[in-house]
């Protein structure tokens, strides 16, 4: 900001360099029942009535059949990393709609299987007992079909180490990896949707659909997941140039590269790290930016939790970094309004750092409430205190009492501190209980919904 | 909605699967019934398909025929093809295969009915004439050629054991 000044003129010009970009959450949802309704419309159009009870039932296992196969194409297309989707809608609102996605999928395929071999049992005057029969005839004799039940059960794989209490239990490379499955039993499933699925033999447009469907989602896969980090990396050439200890297990790492401020990276955003360090060149992690990007430096800053995060602390200068992004959407863009309320959790502060640093706005447009477990945990403080007393922005935090006792941090305090709260524009970041928390007592503070922005990667 | 908004997982499963099993009966009670024999054109004069679906997949039933003028009739396997199940009864008298009727095979659309149309007396009129289920798959009717292949050769090998 060139001013730092009050009064109207500067507000004005705050709210000229304010323009709130629509999430494109609706019209994305909209195209998906689109699509959903035209795969019905392949199974409508293929079927010109049914015979009997066996009908009824391989009729709902193609139905299931078809949905699970297109909403496959989608399972993939929400983690290509298309920026839309990651910039847009915001990384962790697919992540969950991915997860969301992926359970009925699943749901679907065991659906599709089983009514479509109780279906050719029936037709071969069999009850329910003749299904396995069904099923081992069906991998050998259809064409393809024995791709497809490997294919199945890797799904079935991937979706039982996605189980909350399993996921737990397993490190996040185990899981990460096994999860790249979901690739292989696309590729293993798809085959025999074309060559055994009734609407696709007989009609070509169908099959030229989803020739479409699958091959556009490919090379988006290729694209935003092989292509652009490549040409990004092969870009910036970041290297760790130096590890700083924060407070007692808080760490910020700083990287340098070349034309750092034109990898297009925005205060609030994240990138997915891999230091090219022993033992660490396997997984990605995400990080958020500490600071907002500069032309030859980065800033990350990482509680050790995991880990991966311990490891960060051993870093050496001159380390290569491998970077993918920038995703996320707890930018600027989300801001309505001129006045903002930034609330950290924790090493939350992070992206809120970032953006208390650069969201436009005159003095006293900006305040930041930032919670820790006592003033030694208040990470980054120093920093936050002199952009605070640069840009005429409060700056408060929320503490435990020597006796342990949690701040109280409710619609009462929050309106006290901050009279004119519902006026305010919020951005979130802290771990999910206090998020909750806050989230309760924003809205009970006459906070709208829509005004509340946050991000979290709890499924 | 809120990503904060306190959401119950287990009523997004219950709503889910409502839906997906509302949405499935709706669809398929919104097809005609009609039953797939009458549209039938009946392939060979002793080859007709309106007998129904009958006998179980598992193992061919060796069902009458007489010792004194020494005919019998069996039916082979059903045999899964990824069109629906083909299944064929057979008559062999003194030794030799007379009759080859396609008790069941796939009719259950348009499609079906006229591949199978010129399929399925083709196959039986080469069974009869090699006497045996080594026959030429039917151009454009492979899937129902080698479930036809199959289930004769499961009733030939009954017949003979």
């Amino acid at each position: 900001m060139s001013t730092i000044a009050g009064g109207r003129a500067a507000r004005r010009q705050t709210m000229r360099a304010i323009r709130p970009r629509r999430s494109p959450a609706v019209p994305l949802l909209v195209a998906l029942w689109a699509g959903a309704a035209g795969v019905i419309w392949m199974w409508w159009t293929n079927t010109p009535s049914i015979a009997d009870n066996s009908g009824r039932i391989l009729n709902a296992g193609r139905i299931t059949g078809l949905l699970a196969g297109y909403l496959m194409a989608l399972v993939v297309l929400q983690m290509a990393r298309v920026p839309a989707l990651e910039r847009r809608v915001g990384s962790d609102r697919v992540a969950r709609w991915h997860a969301m996605t992926g359970r009925y999928t699943i749901c679907l395929v065991l659906a599709h299987l089983f009514l479509t071999m109780w279906g050719y049992a029936l037709q071969a005057g069999t009850g329910l007992g003749g299904i396995v029969r069904q099923t081992v005839d069906s991998v050998q004799q259809l064409p393809d079909v024995g791709k497809a039940a490997i294919g199945t059960g890797l799904l079935l794989l991937i979706g039982l180490i996605s189980i909350g209490p399993i996921r737990r239990r397993l490190s996040y490379d185990l899981w990460y990896h096994v999860h790249l499955l979901t690739y292989a039993a696309t590729y293993l499933s798809f085959w025999h949707q074309l060559s055994t699925g009734n609407e696709f033999v007989a009609q070509a447009w169908a099959r030229t659909a989803w020739y479409v469907l699958y091959g556009s989602v490919t090379a988006l896969v290729i694209w935003y997941r092989i292509i652009t980090p490549i040409r990004l990396n092969m870009r910036h050439r970041l290297r760790v140039e130096a590890v700083v200890e924060e407070t007692p297990g808080i760490v910020s790492v700083l990287m340098t590269g070349r034309k750092l401020h034109r990898m297009g990276a925005a205060a609030g955003q994240f990138f997915r790290w891999r230091f090219l360090a022993p033992g660490m060149r396997l997984s990605s992690h995400p990080y958020s930016l500490s600071a907002a990007p500069r032309p030859n430096m980065l800033r990350i800053t990482v509680k050790a939790i995991g880990d991966h995060s311990s490891a960060l602390r051993d870093l050496r200068p001159g380390t290569r970094v491998w970077a993918e992004g920038p995703y996320g959407a707890l930018t600027a863009d989300r801001r309505s309004r001129g006045k903002v309320l930034l609330v950290a959790g924790g090493v939350g502060i992070t992206p809120m750092r970032a953006l208390f640093e650069t969201l436009p706005g005159a003095a006293g447009d900006l305040t930041l409430l930032y919670r820790a477990n006592s003033t030694q945990d208040l990470a980054l403080w120093d920093e936050l205190a002199q952009i605070a007393e640069e840009r005429g922005a409060r700056l408060m935090y929320a503490v435990n009492s020597p006796e342990g006792e949690r701040p109280d941090i409710s619609a009462d305090t929050l309106r006290r501190k901050l009279p004119d709260i519902d006026r305010h524009d919020v951005f979130m970041c802290g771990p999910p209980g206090f998020a909750q928390q806050v989230y309760e007592a924003l809205r009970g503070a006459g906070v709208p919904a829509r005004r509340i922005h946050h991000e979290s990667f709890e499924m | 909605m809120h990503t904060l908004r306190r959401r119950s997982p287990l009523r997004r499963i219950v709503l889910a699967s409502a839906a997906t099993v509302t949405g499935t009966v709706l669809l398929l009670s919104m097809k005609p019934h009609t039953t797939p024999h009458i549209v039938t054109a009946a392939p060979a004069p002793s080859a007709s398909a309106s007998v129904p679906a009958g006998s179980g997949g598992s193992g061919a039933d060796r069902s009458g025929g007489s010792a004194a003028t020494g005919t019998k009739t069996v039916t082979g396997d059903s045999a899964p093809t990824r069109y629906g199940p083909v299944q064929v009864r057979i008559t062999v008298r003194k030794g030799k295969l007379t009759d080859v009727t396609a008790v069941t095979y796939p009719q259950e659309n348009p499609r079906d009915q006229e591949i199978n149309g010129y399929a399925v007396p083709q196959l039986r009129r080469e069974a009869l004439a090699a006497q045996s289920a080594d026959i030429d798959v039917v151009s454009g009717a492979t899937y129902t050629s080698q479930g036809y292949q199959q289930s004769l050769q499961s009733a030939l090998d009954s017949m003979g054991g």
